[in-house]
């Protein structure tokens, strides 16, 4: 799973988001790190839909606008826990390596 | 509020990139997304924005670049574009192939001069082709090996790696055009600049086709096809030039030509049995004939340009030759382009599974 589809998943677990507002949170999510652009978010929005990890929820008129809400499927939420417990395993053998405590890791 | 649609506008201009099936899809969708990120709720700045601003140059890049892998289609992408996806994965491939048995050459000559560098002393052809060259002829050497390992690297899927590499692979040559060009050193300007341009980097632009979502290529007959083609064409021309027959050696462009005509020839019985799954490797090659032709095109720009070259590369009828050689590769490839042709009319170009919404 790449890093792009890793935050745009966690963007939606806890809730269903429209296009704009998963930029946002992946953008406050990586603390900056990741910003999407709107062409790059549709690449991995379309991946993530046609691999069944996401779905549309609904949609909202805004400005004359529809937005489209997108939500986590089953497997996408299964997908993301997995990734979730290997780079959460991958950050725990890197901590021990470095020898750092968890405080040490966080300052 | 006229102008409150420019900024809408100009991203749906670019958004026309995309292929149509996608636009149907997600385009809407796209747009509310760009202009909510520009929106900042207060009426009179969002109106000059509407009229003023355009999208940033790297939104465009990241439309170009969805572009780029919705046409050059892989795994779950509309049958048309996946053809359209393999036939420029192959075409890739196969100039990837040509560089990397060039590369293959120098190894061997390597241990036929039983020596036991890596990077040899340089051949004499190479010192009078490369006047006062920017690198030293080892360079040039070190360059081949570089284009087997892109080409292996392709071959076993490990995509990034290879178009990293295949990049750093076509800056000496760029760097030798260009001071060549500077210095007007350069014996075959219109050739060699093609040779880059056609040979090199397109290729290289190419690779974007070898995306997350492209299926593997066939290792066993690509890798196959390294030392095969070394031993059918590597050696028959090494051989010519050893007894004395470098006349009847084809120069670059027309090898190019000659060898695409011969694939040609050889795919048209596929081609016209009207089985199914023949049109991907008949439009590999009308893209390799597209190349090719360009090439030899060019290239005879130097000849016309300098008649002194005609003599020191060739003999006088090269000219002649040349059109001879464009002539056989006209006949070839429109043996098979029907086929391509047929073959992308009859391929859908929306996706097979349902669309969202």
């Amino acid at each position: 799973m790449t890093g792009q589809a890793f935050f745009v998943l966690t963007a939606l677990a806890d809730g269903p988001r429209h296009g704009y507002g998963i930029v946002r949170e992946v953008a406050e999510l990586s603390q900056g790190r990741v910003q999407l652009k709107i062409g790059s978010l549709y690449g991995v929005l379309d991946r993530l839909a046609a691999g069944g990890l996401i779905e549309p929820d609904r949609e909202e008129a805004r400005d004359g606008r529809l937005r489209r809400y997108f939500r986590l499927t089953r497997d996408g939420r299964r997908a993301l826990a997995e990734e979730a417990e290997l780079r959460a395993a991958t950050a725990r053998v890197v901590r021990a390596r470095l020898g750092l405590t968890g405080a040490e890791a966080a300052g | 509020m006229s102008g409150g649609l420019d900024l809408e506008q100009r991203y749906r201009r670019v958004l026309r990139l995309l292929p149509g099936y996608y636009r149907d899809t997600w385009e809407e969708d796209m747009v509310a997304a760009f202009l909510d990120s520009w929106m900042t709720g207060d009426p009179d700045e969002d109106s000059v924005t509407m009229e003023f601003d355009r999208p940033s140059r790297q939104e465009v890049v990241s439309v170009i670049g969805l572009a780029a892998r919705l046409y050059l289609g892989g795994a779950g992408a509309p049958r048309r574009y996946f053809a359209w996806g393999q036939a420029v994965r192959g075409a890739a491939l196969a100039v990837l192939l040509v560089h990397a048995a060039a590369g293959l050459d120098g190894l061997v000559s390597v241990f036929l001069n039983g020596s036991h560098r890596i990077v040899p002393a340089p051949p004499a052809t190479i010192v009078t082709a490369s006047p006062g060259g920017v690198w030293p002829p080892a360079v040039w050497y070190v360059v081949g090996y570089v284009w087997i390992v892109v080409y292996v690297a392709l071959v076993l899927g490990h995509y990034r790696a290879g178009r990293v590499v295949a990049v750093l692979a076509i800056v000496p040559a760029l760097a030798w055009l260009l001071q060549g060009q500077l210095t007007g050193s350069l014996q075959s300007p219109y050739g060699s600049w093609a040779f880059w341009l056609l040979i090199d980097l397109a290729p290289i632009l190419a690779l974007a086709a070898f995306h997350r979502d492209a299926p593997p290529a066939a290792r066993r007959p690509w890798l196959l096809a390294l030392p095969a083609y070394y031993l059918l064409v590597s050696v028959p021309v090494l051989a010519a030039e050893l007894t004395g027959h470098r006349d009847w050696v084809p120069d670059t462009p027309g090898l190019c030509c000659i060898l695409v005509a011969v694939l040609c020839l050889a795919h048209v019985p596929r081609a016209w049995s009207g089985r199914a799954g023949t049109g991907v490797w008949s439009l590999t090659l009308v893209l390799l004939a597209a190349v090719a032709g360009a090439y030899r095109i060019i290239s005879l720009g130097d000849y016309l340009r300098d008649p002194h070259l005609i003599y020191y590369l060739q003999g006088p009828h090269l000219i002649a030759v040349g059109l001879a050689e464009l002539l056989i590769l006209a006949v070839a490839v429109a043996l098979v382009a029907p086929d391509a042709a047929r073959a992308q009319a009859a391929l859908p170009a929306s996706p097979p599974r349902p669309q969202l919404g």
